[in-house]
């Protein structure tokens, strides 16, 4: 082959000539026979590009802690791990080391501590709007979280979860306003108003499917932005419902105001995230789990009862929801017409999106960058509005579940491009596809294809004119070592399709068979060629097994 | 305000409304897309018109036309935008469904930020003549109206049914991935959906606009009527969609006179809820699954 090093010619000295005994040549040009351990060495190295950078899975490992390596820490009176810790020993260096298996409550607690201590940390010229900011970021976390629970674990598509808020908020003001409950009843008031909308709504959630659904939550949100912004009692004229009982002394001074309120939406987020945490996380989440969209008929047949567990949770976030109106209104003295507007549901839409719908941080994160956008880069105008629509535009077209999907997505579109890749540099020709190795029994049959291929590609490198000629002119007896083991791989060859000579008359001529490799079934004629003599008819088949070789 | 005056009032509301119905239930039946930035087309739509009538030309045939144009350009934009790259990613009607919404949500704003708060108007089409037929007054722009969407529905329909590309539509309506294996062009086809029912919204926002006025966030009440009736009249299917229609501006009309105009949403409702708890898929949609993904 050209790719080896050139052969060198050299004249062959048939070494049996010396003593008279020799059959064949005593002597015949020839060339040089390659080191066979360059093919091997070149065949078995791993030609692909490879980077430092592989999936690795990183994880945390401490080491050791003596005893204490398969001793984990729980929660109090419970058996549940404080974090997902595995002892184990490292299989290379059989030293014991701890893995933490999930690293997410680490993060949570990360980012619950910079919340915490976030108003150290605000400057102080803007400390007013950001703890104004970070307070509705709470709330409309604490929302968004619940209806990630509703459209995420429960797949119920409702858009009319700011109407369950904005309901129990306006009606827990007009009770705070006209009978004068006071602000710590607010809350639970509103959970039971919850509790009666979500029964409301959710009677036809058990007809109806999906997007039909969606479509119903998208008129009811309109509806009641009529209904409340038209009727008399609900103050049509000021924007909005104030007035109520608040937790907020009007007389502390304003700064005071701003920490409590975003203290205490801080408490409802967390709050919000225990109740995902208990619905998503136990029984009722798995239990969905198992009945995804499409499958539910699979899952029905199975025995689980998936449209009253995602009745119980859209009621179960109903209260919540009213619960978090209720605590709205306390918090805020009233409620806005603004938030029935389209406009909310969008921005709610855009918060969940962005993060990934389905998950509590993806619903938390997201809120995060709206309402940063909305209530803290004001200087911006309107086109905060237009960033926060092409952000939610650009993560539906290009992200199949939010940012915290990413890492899934990229994963799943590496190992597509790994199986592009590998399929485009694998070698025809003795080696094998990886899925036909796995699934073959016969490993030495791989190993030996792989063994093969290596010999051919060092042989197609002896075959020379200088071999051809010697062999042409004395197709048996002693050859020069490259001719030599040319002719013991071809001797070696299977019986199957095997060449062997057919003489058509006591004294020739002579043509050309081969075997068929089943017992009882006759040679077959390769070709009508007829060789006068024995010699002319073995290199007529040399010649044959020559051209096979060359095209392998 | 007799009871003549109150159906007349329902069929012209009807008319127009019924129109975004049909855009809406075809683009979900063909496309499986459930297209929620019709409210932006139809603002895109008259802010067209409302441009080339005080740029151009006070003519009528202008006007109008340049309002089904632009919509049919603004559905093309939404068919490139959210359906060409979607449509064959995983979870696309809930991805489809949120970029139209993203749509709507710039759109309203960039028409915020360039035409301003401050509604629009735009001139009588139909002219201010007047029809007496027997006691009932006929004012131009009702008869224009119905005239208008019933001759648009008519065309539509008609080109749907005897068109070569209304035959991919409605190949395309019946099982999408067969009509993809017979070499219809889902891509292509879509085009050709967004563009007709974008056309049907443009009419529509300008029939509306001869009684209402062109904002930027006007587009949100028409599309919600819409959906409504798209979905009690079960999505997918014309005859529902224009039952619904009547049955729906019915609804209006007599909540109008005898309960009052805040309660108009909430019979709406009441009969649509009511409807779907009986006929989950609408007045005449399918019972089983209509279109599977």
């Amino acid at each position: 082959m050209s790719d080896l090093a050139p052969s060198k010619p050299y004249i062959w000295k048939n070494p049996l000539s010396v003593w008279g005994t020799a059959s064949g040549n005593s002597e015949a040009p020839s060339t040089r026979v390659p080191d066979p351990r360059d093919t091997w060495r070149k065949n078995t190295t791993f030609k692909v590009p490879t980077h430092p950078v592989g999936r690795l899975k990183y994880f945390l490992v401490w080491p050791h802690h003596g005893n204490r390596t398969w001793n984990r820490m729980r929660w109090w009176p419970t058996r549940r791990n404080l974090l997902n810790v595995k002892g184990l020993y490292n299989r290379k260096t059989a030293i014991p080391e701890k893995k933490i298996l999930d690293r997410r409550p680490i993060y949570w607690v990360l980012s619950f501590f910079l919340l915490l201590i976030g108003p150290l940390l605000f400057p102080q010229s803007q400390m007013n709007a950001l703890l104004t900011a970070g307070a509705a970021f709470g709330i409309f976390a604490a929302i968004n979280v619940c209806w990630t629970l509703i459209i995420g674990t429960a797949s119920i598509f409702s858009l009319a979860t700011y109407a369950v808020v904005g309901t129990a908020a306006f009606v827990t003001s007009l009770l705070s306003i006209r009978a004068g409950v006071p602000w710590y009843a607010l809350p639970p008031i509103g959970a039971g108003i919850g509790l009666g909308f979500g029964v409301l709504i959710a009677a036809p959630a058990l007809r109806l499917d999906g997007f039909y659904y969606a479509l119903l939550t998208l008129g009811l949100n309109e509806l009641f932005r009529v209904f409340f912004t038209t009727s008399k009692q609900f103050g049509a004229a000021s924007g909005g419902l104030y007035g109520a009982d608040s937790f907020i002394d009007q007389k502390w001074p304003p700064l005071t105001q701003s920490m409590v309120a975003y203290y205490a939406s801080l408490c409802l987020l967390i709050a919000s995230l225990f109740l995902f945490r208990f619905i998503n996380g136990k029984r009722l989440g798995r239990v969905l789990r198992m009945a995804p969209e499409k499958h539910e008929a699979f899952a029905a047949a199975c025995g689980v009862d998936f449209k009253r567990a995602r009745i119980t949770i859209f009621l179960l976030t109903s209260v919540a929801l009213g619960f978090i109106g209720g605590f709205y209104a306390a918090q805020y003295r009233g409620v806005g017409y603004s938030i029935f507007d389209f406009q909310t549901v969008l921005l709610g839409l855009a918060m969940i999106t962005i993060g990934g719908i389905g998950r509590a941080e993806g619903a938390v994160f997201g809120t995060l960058i709206v309402i940063f956008l909305r209530d803290v880069l004001l200087e911006l105008g309107p086109w905060r509005y237009l960033i926060i629509g092409a952000a939610m535009l650009g993560v539906v077209l290009f992200l199949n579940n939010g940012f915290f999907g990413i890492r899934r997505q990229f994963n799943a579109w590496r190992a597509k491009k790994r199986g592009e890749w590998r399929s485009t540099r694998t070698e025809k020709g003795g080696e094998t596809l990886p899925e036909e190795a796995t699934e073959s029994n016969d490993k030495d049959a791989l190993y030996f294809r792989r063994f093969d291929k290596v010999q051919r590609d060092y042989l197609k490198g002896l075959i020379t004119p200088e071999a051809i000629e010697e062999h042409r002119r004395q197709p048996l007896g002693q050859h020069s070592e490259g001719l030599e083991r040319i002719l013991l791989y071809f001797r070696r060859a299977k019986l199957d399709d095997k060449y062997a000579l057919h003489r058509a008359g006591p004294q020739g001529p002579y043509k050309i068979i081969a075997f068929s490799g089943v017992r009882g079934v006759s040679p077959r004629l390769v070709d009508d060629r007829e060789y006068g003599t024995l010699d002319d008819a073995y290199h007529a088949v040399f010649m044959r097994r020559v051209h096979d070789l060359l095209e392998s | 305000m007799d009871i003549a005056f109150v159906i007349i009032n329902a069929i012209t509301v009807a008319a127009i409304y019924g129109l975004i119905a049909i855009a809406v239930s075809i683009t979900w039946s063909s496309l499986g897309l459930v297209n929620l930035a019709y409210g932006f087309i139809f603002s895109f739509a008259g802010y067209a018109a409302w441009l080339v009538s005080t740029e151009i030309s006070k003519d009528p045939f202008l006007i109008a036309g340049a309002g089904i144009l632009a919509g049919a350009v603004g559905g093309i934009i939404i068919c490139l935008l959210v359906f060409i790259p979607l449509h064959d990613k995983p979870a696309f009607t809930s991805r489809g469904m949120i970029a139209t919404l993203a749509i709507s949500l710039i759109g309203s704003q960039l028409f915020l930020m360039i035409f301003g708060p401050n509604s629009k108007s735009l001139p009588d089409i139909f002219g201010r003549w007047k029809l007496k037929f027997f006691d009932i007054t006929l004012t131009a722009d009702k008869i224009g109206i119905v005239v208008c969407s019933v001759a648009m529905l008519i065309g539509a329909v008609t080109w749907m049914r005897s068109s070569r590309r209304g035959l991919e539509i409605r190949a395309m309506m019946m099982n999408p991935h067969a009509a993809s294996i017979v070499g219809i062009g889902i891509r292509r086809t879509g085009l050709y959906v967004m563009a007709l029912t974008g056309a049907m919204a443009g009419l529509a926002s300008v029939l509306l606009s001869q009684t209402y006025y062109i904002a930027p966030f006007s587009g949100l009440t028409p599309l919600i009527k819409g959906v409504s009736i798209a979905l009690c009249g079960g999505l997918g299917s014309v005859q529902g969609a224009v039952i619904a229609a009547i049955l729906l501006g019915l609804v209006e009309a007599l909540t109008n006179k005898f309960l009052g105009g805040q309660f108009v949403l909430m019979t709406q409702f009441l009969i649509i809820i009511l409807v779907l708890m009986v006929r989950p898929r609408g007045i005449s949609g399918l019972v089983d699954k209509a279109r599977e993904q």
